[in-house]
């Protein structure tokens, strides 16, 4: 019986003690589909993810992956997925290759179709070369690749990665982003965690921002900027001490120069919920200011313009900059806090 | 003279931050750098003070009862310690015992901890950064860790002098030889560690092919002497030998030529300064300028097994290229066929056991064939070896054991050979067992989280269980195959015993490895497995190994009775000397029980710890 959704969450409650580290979520991610849990350490991201995997008990709520309920077929469950752990595992009493052929036979595939199957997976992970070497003997990004072939090896038909390029440097990161991208194309469905703005906007086409346990938001990376952000950026450096009493001197420059329809407060965060006004008049589109220890980030339309304004008025800040909004911008809006500390 | 001034001008002005003047943070630094990291140590160590303060004292308090009294019963007949200055037996091995304890402790604190710095969680890197040359890491360790050993041999002295095994007031110094004595042993053992790059075994291969044989081997509980003369070298190069026999000198005033006191004094001091300074060279070397990373064991043999697989992996490329020219693409990619169909046990417990213990099992084997070898080998050797030493050294000492006394049937006498053999085969057992399902399993479980990694497949957790324990089997089957062997070969059993015992061993295995890997699960740090080795000491000094129960009174004998190790001696004894009884039962019915009970706790516990 083809089952629509992939992994259906209603109410999903992890508490540990008095801690509740999961906070009845629902979801549902459909098969295919490449699914972003994003967060910062802590949020419960990794707890979701080994209630899936069938690792963890849940406190309430209910669950199915692939149709099945987790708690009650946990190897036929874990049978359907891939896993791929936040910190590599990988067996370091055994070769490359027998890493990837050990795994497979913990799903008790046959030996021989192993052999043609492990191969295959060391080509596309691009380790064919290794396939003797001892683990310790490869770099952080073989490593991690090795990981993802080997959770590859009973064809998954949902592949979990918890933080798959956390610590990798730029180069290894695109050959993984890379390589995960063919597998979304092939049809597997991709659930991943993350706390890097940038993996999530390249890998997932839908993402929950997850804190304190519970959902903040949903939505595609480009519709959750456009609902929780403005298009654009001004980061400004007035140094430490002076940023808090420049916020309000700029909100109070911009706001009046911009959308003086609704008189805008002057206070650090200015347009209530429910979609962040973009006040076309004099092109710059102001929003708000966020105060950060180190820098103040203006929020507009248009942040050149912006950038004029501030210069007209005669403000010099140490530094600016002009950038796109990410979802890290989406996630402050959200908790008042940054994402990565 | 300038440090006063130094540390005083801050006073004088505002109370600057002593971190503010580098020069005598640096030159304090240089003078007591060694110190610092020896109060490092001492501080780590605290976190496991209870044990190291709890064995102290029981240590003595075990071995004066099990080998003074106990063994003493069975020596004081055919042995006479006049001659060497001692009252009794008891006094006669109480200095060497406490020279090996402390030998035994240099085996764990020269090696663990200096891998642990180096490599598992890289401490020394840590100190490196700091102003502390690399020979002050190195010799605040060995200052720390003699720290210990004086803590450790003095509450010992304590607990001897009570018990009156000390005599002479020059007893004392015995602290100092037996300090000696484990700087003597530790520090090349030291030395050799810190040039690893990695841990394949060595720590095991160490405790078992130096420290065991040095230890069996240097006249702690016989005087050298009693052993045949190629034995005998052995002794003499032994640390612990020196260290024992200027131990007997300074506690009873043991009769010795003043030229071979200064032989073990000059023996044991020349060993350590040179060890303690290769020790220092060694670390500067990998902590200073050079960076130099150190030998990864066996690096050698790993190259040439994948130059071989290498070989034959481009060969397989040839055959598949060269069948394959009509479908070129094919050829680089071997196309896999469809997934062939995962299995799966429904029905009862379907979520805990997938029917696949052989993959477990399979990847042990497999990480057994990767190690080396002469590893997983050298477990038959240890049996061997105690069955030498106390064969060999106690016998001249023990006319015999009364058959009648030991409670077999028959009359007459046996050699104290045979009599121990059947026990040593038992402790065998018990000791592989519970090495391979607590060290092993708990190394798994915490530090490399494979059993996490296996959670993470179809397996469940009972498969694991299972599948590690049936390696605890197979390991602890072939240990004791090689004694059973030797055994064979020295006459002392007939081959329809030798097979029970074989089956018996197994048997014994299975029970202890079940039990041991359930307590193992409730273990979070390293220092509580110290707990474990602590209840293994005792039972193997008192469950009727060296010497019959009945030297005990009857309560202290009910209490040895309850122990599960006791049941595994009698069973092995029963049938070497086949002499079966209504007891016989009795000893399978506890291991039964055992089996069952730690087989359901552990599977428990495996859902308990992963699927949480």
């Amino acid at each position: 019986m083809p089952v629509e959704h992939a992994i259906r969450a209603t109410g999903l409650t992890k508490r540990y003690g008095d801690f509740t580290a999961v906070d009845g979520i629902d979801f549902t991610v459909n098969r295919g589909e490449s699914f972003g849990l994003l967060g910062p350490n802590g949020a419960g991201k990794s707890t979701t993810m080994r209630m899936i995997a069938a690792v963890a008990s849940r406190s309430a709520g209910t669950m199915s992956v692939a149709g099945l309920d987790p708690e009650q077929n946990g190897p036929e469950v874990r049978a359907r997925l891939g896993v791929i752990p936040q910190q590599d595992n990988l067996d370091e009493e055994l070769s490359v290759r027998e890493n990837i052929i050990m795994y497979g036979r913990y799903f008790g595939l046959p030996r021989r179709w192993l052999n043609a199957k492990t191969e295959e997976l060391l080509e596309f992970a691009q380790l064919s070369h290794k396939a003797t070497a001892r683990v310790e003997d490869l770099s952080g990004g073989m490593k991690r690749r090795l990981t993802i072939a080997r959770a590859l090896v009973n064809e998954p038909e949902i592949l979990l990665l918890d933080e798959p390029t956390t610590g990798l440097d730029p180069q290894a990161r695109h050959i993984l982003w890379d390589r995960l991208f063919r597998l979304r194309e092939s049809g597997t469905t991709l659930v991943l965690t993350t706390h890097h703005m940038d993996e999530a906007e390249q890998l997932c086409e839908r993402l929950i921002v997850v804190d304190e346990g519970r959902i903040m938001a949903e939505g595609s990376p480009a519709g959750l900027i456009r609902d929780h952000s403005t298009r654009e950026v001004l980061e400004l450096r007035f140094g430490m001490d002076r940023n808090q009493e420049q916020a309000q001197q700029l909100t109070a420059l911009l706001s009046s120069g911009a959308a003086s329809a609704d008189g805008a407060a002057a206070e650090g965060r200015a347009t209530g919920d429910g979609g962040v006004g973009v006040g076309g008049g004099g092109g710059v589109g102001f929003s708000h200011v966020e105060v950060l220890p180190d820098r103040l980030l203006v929020y507009a339309g248009s942040a050149e313009s912006a950038l004029e304004q501030i210069h007209a008025a005669g403000l010099r800040p140490m530094t600016s900059l002009v950038r796109r909004s990410s979802l890290e911008d989406v996630f402050l809006r959200l908790t008042g806090r940054t994402l990565v500390d | 003279m300038s440090t006063d001034r130094l540390t005083a001008e801050p006073e004088l002005q505002q109370p600057v931050s002593p971190a503010a003047d580098k020069q005598t943070m640096a030159g304090r630094a240089r003078r007591f750098g060694a110190l610092h990291q020896a109060e490092r140590t001492l501080r780590s160590m605290r976190a496991y003070g209870t044990v190291i303060l709890f064995s102290s004292v029981s240590q003595p308090i075990m071995y004066i009862l099990a080998m003074g009294l106990g063994l003493g019963v069975l020596v004081g007949e055919g042995g006479d310690f006049a001659e060497y200055g001692a009252s009794s037996y008891l006094m006669y091995i109480a200095p060497a015992i406490l020279a090996s304890t402390v030998a035994m402790a240099a085996g764990i604190e020269f090696t663990f901890p200096v891998m642990e710095g180096f490599k598992w969680r890289r401490l020394y890197y840590g100190a490196q950064a700091s102003p502390l040359s690399p020979g002050q890491i190195a010799s605040g360790h060995i200052l720390a860790v003699s720290v210990r050993f004086g803590i450790h041999a003095a509450i010992f002295t304590v607990v001897l002098y009570l018990f009156g095994a000390i005599s002479s007031p020059l007893g004392v110094l015995m602290i100092a030889s037996a300090m000696l004595g484990g700087l003597a042993i530790g520090l090349p053992i030291m030395a050799y560690v810190s040039t690893l790059r990695d841990e394949k075994g060595q720590m095991s291969l160490i405790q078992r092919f130096v420290i065991m044989p040095l230890f069996l081997f240097s006249g702690t509980f016989y005087p050298l002497t009693n052993l045949p003369g190629f034995l005998q070298v052995l002794g003499w190069f032994s640390p612990i030998w020196h260290a024992n026999e200027l131990g007997r000198v300074l506690a009873f005033g043991q009769p010795s030529p003043a030229w071979l006191i200064l032989l073990h004094v000059l023996y044991l001091l020349g060993i350590t300064v040179a060890a303690w300074l290769a020790t220092v060279r060694i670390f500067t070397r990998r902590l200073g300028l050079e960076e130099w990373r150190g030998r990864t064991p066996g690096a050698k043999a790993d190259a040439k097994r994948q130059d071989r697989l290498a070989v034959k992996d481009a060969a397989d490329v040839d055959r598949s290229a060269g069948a394959g020219t009509a479908t070129t693409p094919d050829s680089t990619t071997p196309a896999s066929t469809a997934l062939p169909r995962i299995a799966f046990r429904r029905g009862f417990g379907a979520n805990y056991y997938s029917g696949n213990i052989r993959a477990v099992f399979g990847r042990g084997l497999t990480a057994i064939r990767n190690n080396r070898g002469v590893i997983f080998l050298s477990g038959l050797l240890e049996p061997v070896l105690f069955l030498t030493s106390f064969g060999l050294g106690i016998s001249p000492m023990i006319a015999g054991v009364d058959a009648e006394q030991v409670g077999l049937g028959g009359g007459g006498t046996i050699s104290y050979a045979a009599f121990i053999a059947p026990a040593l085969l038992a402790v065998s057992a018990m000791n592989g067992a519970i090495f391979d399902s607590t060290w092993n399993v708990f190394f798994k479980l915490k530090i490399t989280k494979l059993y996490r990694t296996m959670m993470s497949t179809s397996l469940g957790p009972v498969d694991v269980a299972v599948g590690e324990i049936c390696l605890a089997l197979f390991r602890g089957g072939i240990y004791a195959l090689g004694f059973i062997g030797v055994l064979l070969v020295g006459g002392l059993i007939d081959p329809l015993a030798a097979v029970l015992m074989w089956c018996t061993a197994l048997f014994v295995a299975l029970g202890f490895a079940s039990v041991g890997m359930a307590v193992t699960s409730f273990m979070t740090r390293f220092q509580q497995m110290d707990w474990m080795m602590m209840v293994l000491m005792p039972m193997f000094l008192f469950s009727a190994t060296l010497f019959p129960i009945s030297v005990y009174p009857a309560g202290v004998q009910a209490f040895i009775q309850a122990l599960p190790l006791w049941h595994a001696v009698e069973l092995m004894r029963d049938i070497a000397f086949w002499d079966f009884s209504s007891l016989t039962l009795v000893h399978i019915g506890y291991y039964l029980v055992m089996i069952v009970a730690g087989l359901a706790l552990t599977t428990y516990r495996m859902k308990k710890l992963f699927l949480r």
